[in-house]
């Protein structure tokens, strides 16, 4: 029977060594003189040649390429150290990465042989709190030609990447899914190596060599630490590049490699018509020098209170609050857009009857109050609760569970004209961090005077969502973008000021249709600030609607959540999520 | 050659010629004195004006340029420097009315009305995930401009301009 492609951890839970320098060194000492390994044929093409690259703010290299995979290499004029390399090419572009013997430190090199432009890519651990996270530095530049003056143009950073999607298979036998909404981070679905139910973001650049050669980078910040770069001809969809960093078993992963992929699609960009400025993001604040390889990078796991049962207890018994008046408060502003609610509820009593959990009874008194009980309990709980009618028959309402143990909140979709209900059933006192929000998935129907309910139909699971991209617009200067990476994944792109995609990051999902153009879905923010969010989607309207549950040191809350949205296109990758056999 | 009586000059009709002359210059001494003072008071009213002139783009410039800690010298009162974090530029509203210095006729006080556009910056709370990742990149802001009519009272302390008050008002 064969086995299941699933890690036994996945990659956000993963507790990865904190690796010594020392650990670090003695692992890099090895493949600094063999130089990475290849599952493809190593080029010759620079095999025989003396090279100096010029970077503009950075060094001078000096290289000789002795044999497939032996140079020397002189930073800046200092002596030359012999060093194991690993070549490729794609078109006109060598790529080449060596590490430097003795250090932590490497490099990986693009040479354009048709312009002589290069990027070089300085590489070293240990440059940041967890030895583990591969550091890195661009310096643009080109190869020196004697006689020749130094070329005036430069390989650059660009948004022209921004938008596209590929599947690429490595001649390793890796295969991945990668998006790049954003100018600045990009989004990567594991589909071998960890068998393709989460997708996950990560801090990248994106290097334009020309109109249809860029380089891409990225750096498993908050995971791994791994370092990954490839240069791509976005026409015949191949990749030539570099890996580099300790898996989740610490080994050490230095290999160069081939790729051949297939387009997935291109999804919208939001900048100004000719703006194809890249770094969207500053890596350094507003007046500071940034530092050697600074870049902003989204660690939501080291600002997310870690709190414990007792804690998470103390917290909501101190503070439970639905739906605040106020208009300013926790969570406030992703309500900004939700709309009016709806008062259609108020005076009306049914029971939804889900197919496993206890039946919940409602008396609505109001159009903000409730009553609940679980079938069979004779005392009723009074709670706040706001509904919007998404579309005519169906409505989205919230409250919470005062009482419940791991203190619940229901985030529930009831359909009228199908008599059918789905329940994000939310709730606390999870495995990692009691604050961090669970969800159970509840199907029904409504039981209620006038209403026969369908005996077998339900609302279902839906992979319609999958690949998608549409924008939300929750309230002025808050505006980010869904992409639905994957059946159980959805990732969450937040603008820059100047409508660039920026800062990224990714949680299970899971989507339910409700009907054609009409979906309900959720999201966890795990090992990120722990909150549970569910939407009701309404492609006709384009509008969403839901609710927000999280638990912090301030309590429990629940909010409202609506945003005007649009839609930013779709990647073809339904295909990738089928069960092959 | 013939001679006229008319034209005949001689000391008596030159005495009186100067008598006649002088009459009106003794008289006309005070009027030139309050003339001079006119003068004297336009010519002050103007050094006024240009000298606040001066301190209003003083203070545009640092308020513009994000020194808007290196504007507080430029108040009479250090307290009355604060501002209006939010505002991050001003610029001159050509479309609205033309720039007005009024200064009291001590010479000691004025005021200015200056019509502008300004953008006023609004920090988002960081009270959800998307906020706290748009701080993170370094946003996490809305920027609006609004039309107003600056309104700032000056006083002469020590000789010097200095800024008194400043107010946004609508237009």
């Amino acid at each position: 029977m064969p086995g299941t492609p699933y890690p036994k951890e996945q990659t956000h839970r993963i507790a990865y060594t904190k690796l010594t320098e020392q650990q670090i060194a003695d692992k890099l000492s090895k493949v600094a003189v063999s130089g990475p390994t290849s599952a493809s044929p190593l080029s010759d093409v620079l095999i025989g040649k003396s090279i100096r690259i010029v970077t503009d703010k950075g060094p001078a290299l000096a290289y000789t390429f002795s044999r497939t995979n032996r140079l020397s290499v002189a930073e800046n004029g200092g002596g030359a150290v012999d060093a194991g390399y690993g070549a490729l090419t794609l078109s006109s572009v060598a790529f080449f990465s060596h590490m430097i013997p003795g250090t932590q430190r490497g490099y990986a090199v693009v040479i354009d042989q048709g312009t002589n432009l290069a990027t070089v890519f300085e590489l070293w651990f240990s440059g940041y709190e967890d030895n583990r996270e591969v550091q890195r530095e661009i310096y643009y530049g080109y190869v020196e030609q004697p006689g020749q003056e130094a070329p005036k143009a430069r390989h650059v950073t660009t948004n022209r990447v921004e938008g596209k999607g590929f599947y690429w298979k490595q001649d390793t036998g890796a295969e991945t899914l990668e998006f790049y909404p954003s100018a600045a981070y990009s989004n990567f679905v594991e589909l071998s190596r960890l068998g393709g139910e989460l997708g996950f973001c990560a801090p990248s650049d994106y290097i334009k060599i020309n109109d249809d050669f860029y380089i891409y980078t990225r750096t498993e910040c908050e995971f791994s630490g791994t370092f990954t770069a490839y240069v791509m001809d976005l026409n015949r969809v191949e990749q030539v590049g570099v890996r580099l960093g300790f898996d989740s078993n610490d080994q050490l992963e230095y290999y160069v490699f081939r790729g051949k992929g297939e387009w997935l699609g291109q999804i919208a960009q939001f900048e100004k018509f000719g703006d194809e400025t890249g770094s969207p993001v500053p890596a350094a604040a507003a007046g500071q020098t940034p530092a050697k390889g600074a870049r902003r990078v989204y660690r939501p796991l080291r600002t997310m209170a870690k709190m414990s049962k007792a804690d998470v207890d103390a917290a909501v018994a101190k503070r439970a609050s639905a739906f605040p008046a106020a208009t300013t408060g926790p969570g406030a502003q992703m309500g900004g857009n939700r709309g009016p609610s709806t008062g259609w509820l108020a005076g009306k009593t049914f029971t939804l009857r889900y197919d496993h959990a206890p039946a919940m009874e409602y008396r609505f008194d109001d159009a903000e109050t409730l009553n609940w009980r679980k079938e069979g309990d004779s005392g009723w709980t009074k709670a706040r609760y706001q509904a919007w009618e998404s579309t005519p028959g169906v409505i989205l309402y919230g409250h919470l569970l005062d009482g419940a143990p791991n203190h619940d909140g229901h985030s529930i979709v009831v359909d009228f004209h199908q008599g059918l209900v789905t329940c994000f059933n939310g709730y606390l006192n999870t495995p990692y961090f009691a604050n961090e929000a669970g969800v159970k998935i509840l199907f029904g129907v409504i039981e209620m005077e006038g209403l026969i309910p369908p005996k077998y139909n339900r609302h279902q699971f839906t992979d319609e969502m999958v690949g998608r991209a549409v924008s939300q617009n929750y309230a002025p200067g808050l505006t980010s973008m869904h992409l639905y990476t994957t059946p159980h994944s959805l990732s969450w792109i937040i603008f820059t000021d100047a409508d660039a995609g920026g800062l990224e990051w990714s949680g299970p999902a899971a989507y339910v249709k409700i009907r054609d153009g009409l979906y309900f879905m959720y999201w966890l923010e795990e090992a990120c600030n722990g909150t549970l969010g569910t939407i009701l989607v309404n492609l006709h309207t384009m509008r969403d609607v839901g609710v927000g549950y999280s638990c912090g040191t301030n309590g429990l809350s629940m909010s409202a959540v609506g945003a005007h949205e649009r839609l930013a296109g779709r990647f073809d990758i339904t295909r990738f999520y089928q069960v092959k056999s | 050659m013939t001679t006229s009586t008319d034209t005949t000059s001689t000391r008596r009709s030159f005495l009186k010629g100067g008598a006649l002359l002088a009459a009106p210059l003794a008289a006309a001494l005070p009027a030139a004195v309050v003339a001079d003072d006119r003068l004297r008071a336009r010519l002050a009213k103007l050094e006024n004006e240009a000298a606040i002139r001066e301190l209003h783009q003083t203070w545009l410039r640092r308020i513009n340029t994000g020194a808007g800690a290196a504007a507080t010298p430029l108040f009479a009162d250090s307290e009355g420097a604060a501002f209006d974090q939010g505002v991050r530029s001003i610029a001159a509203d050509h479309a609205g009315q033309p720039d007005a210095i009024e200064v009291a006729a001590d010479g000691q006080s004025a005021a200015g009305r200056f019509h502008c556009a300004v953008e006023i910056e609004t920090t988002i709370a960081q009270d959800c995930t998307l906020a706290r990742m748009a701080h993170a990149q370094g946003g996490g802001f809305v920027r609006r401009t609004e039309r107003r009519v600056l309104k700032v009272e000056y006083v002469k302390a020590s000789g010097a301009w200095a800024i008194a008050k400043v107010e946004f008002a609508s237009v």
